[in-house]
């Protein structure tokens, strides 16, 4: 576990001058649709001190040049094709940077010493040859991943004048036949372990707005009841025992948190008849009901702005994807696709677009779509089983689950299907991802 | 002037929440009490050994994406009727399942309504309601893991369970 409250960042090396132009200016427009990826060069970085047993300074700019790929907005320049000694001494090589085409460059040192270890990470412009970000970073050798995650976001912030999300948090169920848990990492599968060990069913997680707490249906006392979990993101651990939110008869399922967290949408089954969708206040225990018919209606999920769910009801026939508008009582279809199977709608952070996964041909894979439904797109294809989206917090990502590359595993995406990318690993399916909010949020 | 704008302003917005609340009385919502949570008790139900009450209390198989009793699903039912309107002491749990395919979340929701499709038929045939009790395991236990429709159709069903 990362004790990252080691970790200070200690000096911004930037002049006052230099940083307040450096943040007026959007390097790269992300939402821009036309806009490329940035040339990057990441250099290895140099240790010094103790003996770099673990290769701390590769390791830590190979999760930075992991990040800044993944986003999409850098492509990373392979500094060893150009060969070793881009860096010399405190000297860049200028003339071979602009020679590979690169138009940034990160580089840096770590200085081990027992039990410490301090990191000097440095991102120039290599058009201007100027330094844009500068920190110095002072934790443990085994931090380092952590660290590179910050400095990513330092990066990323720069560049495109957005928070990243390197160093955010997602939780998944993990099967252990016959049973399933919930599983914690960083959102590149790394420094995985389990939240609960309840060994019984535990389904469904859903993160608070605030990242303070996990909802999830549990059987663990006999009943699907959903419970909520206190968490603390920044150390990936439970805080206390969960708190019970709904123990109705009957399915207590599918839970998912409005905006200001002070309401939860869920899944029961009061009338002995079909499951609706209803909203508990978390304060008072007060239920509010959001659908009234035959079918069944599960899965909602909240708008950014808390005017609206998005579910799903099988009332037309097969499973497909509704949104109600809370206020007004209106219910409007938004999955058209020639899938008869519509499930599993996840509502962006900004509000714009509802994924949600379609069975076309006998394989799930997911969509996209504008929340009037008018705009269409299937993002994944021809790989497995692709479900369960779940939005990264700035909605420029899903987390997912895919039967690829055979049991399934939670993977990581952009959000117009490219950059895929698996991030775990190991004996027993993963399934249902959730995506914190960053830890910079608490 | 600008006083007027204001009383107009204010006008505007009583008008806007008065119209709204005018919506929201259209709404299907409503402010329901909470029911009495009466939570299965896991402790209380076990697998029936006994060869010949197992006999009786055969799974009940459905269609894909279906939770409407079939024929034979009826003919099985309507003997665990009898046998429990006979054995009164005894309580049933009738476990939901579903088969791999498709949504976890939405497979739970099914799997509510077949267990329920079988407690409604047991309480037409005069079974006593608190004698019923329901589970849905969705596709999260199935019997069979193989991506055929032999291994499928054993999945789809309601299992039964007896009070100890």
């Amino acid at each position: 576990m990362l004790k990252l409250y080691r970790i200070i960042a200690l000096l911004l090396f930037l002049c006052a001058a230099t940083a307040a132009t450096a943040h007026a200016k959007v390097y790269i427009d992300i939402f821009n649709p036309s806009s490329r990826s940035l040339p990057i060069i990441i250099t290895p970085f140099k240790a010094s001190g103790d003996f770099d047993r673990e290769a701390v300074g590769s390791k830590a700019a190979q999760v930075i040049a992991d990040d800044l790929d993944f986003s999409g907005v850098f492509k990373n320049i392979d500094a060893n094709a150009a060969g070793a000694g881009l860096v010399d001494g405190e000297k860049i090589k200028w003339d071979v940077v602009s020679m590979l085409g690169a138009e940034a460059i990160i580089v840096g040192s770590v200085k081990l010493s027992a039990g410490s270890a301090v990191f000097e990470l440095r991102l120039y412009d290599a058009v201007q040859q100027r330094q844009m970000v500068g920190k110095q970073y002072e934790g443990r050798a085994e931090d380092y991943r952590e660290i590179a995650h910050r400095f990513a976001n330092e990066v990323f912030k720069t560049m495109t004048g957005a928070k990243g999300v390197f160093d955010t948090k997602i939780a998944y169920v993990k099967s252990e036949m016959p049973n399933k848990d919930i599983a914690i990492s960083d959102y590149d599968g790394a420094n995985a372990h389990m939240l609960t060990s309840y060994h019984s069913l535990t389904i469904g997680p859903a993160f608070s707005h605030d990242g303070r707490q996990l909802a999830f249906t549990s059987y663990k006392d006999g009943n699907p009841n959903c419970y909520a979990l206190g968490v603390d993101l920044y150390r990936g651990t439970a805080k206390g025992a969960a708190k019970i939110v709904s123990r109705k008869k009957g399915v207590n399922i599918t839970p998912d948190w409005s905006p200001n967290d002070e309401r939860i949408a869920l899944t029961l089954n009061l009338n002995n008849g079909n499951s609706e969708i209803y909203i508990q206040t978390l304060a008072t225990g007060a239920l509010e009901r959001v659908t009234n018919d035959w079918a069944t209606d599960v899965s909602p999920s909240w708008s950014s702005d808390g005017r609206m769910l998005a579910f799903v009801s099988d009332r037309t026939g097969g499973p497909q994807i509704y949104t109600v508008d809370l206020a007004a009582g209106r219910f409007k279809r938004i999955s058209y696709n020639e899938s008869n199977y519509n499930t599993s709608p996840a509502w962006s952070p900004r509000g714009d677009r509802i994924a949600y996964v379609g069975q076309v041909g006998g394989r799930y894979n997911i969509f996209i779509t504008s929340t009037d439904g008018q705009y269409q797109q299937q993002i994944t294809s021809g790989q497995g089983n692709n479900e369960e989206p779940a939005w990264s917090p700035d909605g420029r990502f899903l987390a997912f689950s895919s039967s690829r590359s055979g049991q399934k595993e939670i993977y990581i995406m952009r959000a117009d299907g490219t950059g895929a990318k698996r991030v775990t690993s190991g004996r027993g399916s993963k399934a249902e991802p959730a995506w914190a909010p960053g830890l910079m949020n608490q | 002037m600008k006083h007027h704008l204001r009383l107009l302003l204010n006008i505007a917005c009583v008008v806007a929440l008065v119209f709204s609340f005018a919506c929201a009385k259209k709404v299907t919502k409503e402010e329901i009490e909470a029911p009495v949570d009466t939570n299965l008790n896991a402790n209380e139900f076990q697998e029936i050994t006994d060869p010949a009450i197992k006999a009786i209390f055969q799974d009940i198989r459905f269609d894909y994406d279906k939770f409407v009793l079939k024929a034979e699903s009826k003919k099985t039912l309507t003997a665990i009727a009898g046998w429990l309107k006979q054995n009164t002491g005894k309580r049933v749990l009738i476990e939901g399942h579903c088969d791999a395919r498709g949504t976890a979340e939405y497979n739970l929701a099914l799997g509510e309504r077949r267990a329920n499709s079988a407690k409604a038929f047991l309480a037409e045939q005069g079974v006593a309601d608190k004698n019923i009790a329901t589970i849905s395991y969705g596709k999260e236990r199935p019997t069979c893991e193989d991506t055929a429709e032999s291994c499928y159709s054993k999945n789809r069903r309601d299992h039964f369970l007896l009070s100890k």
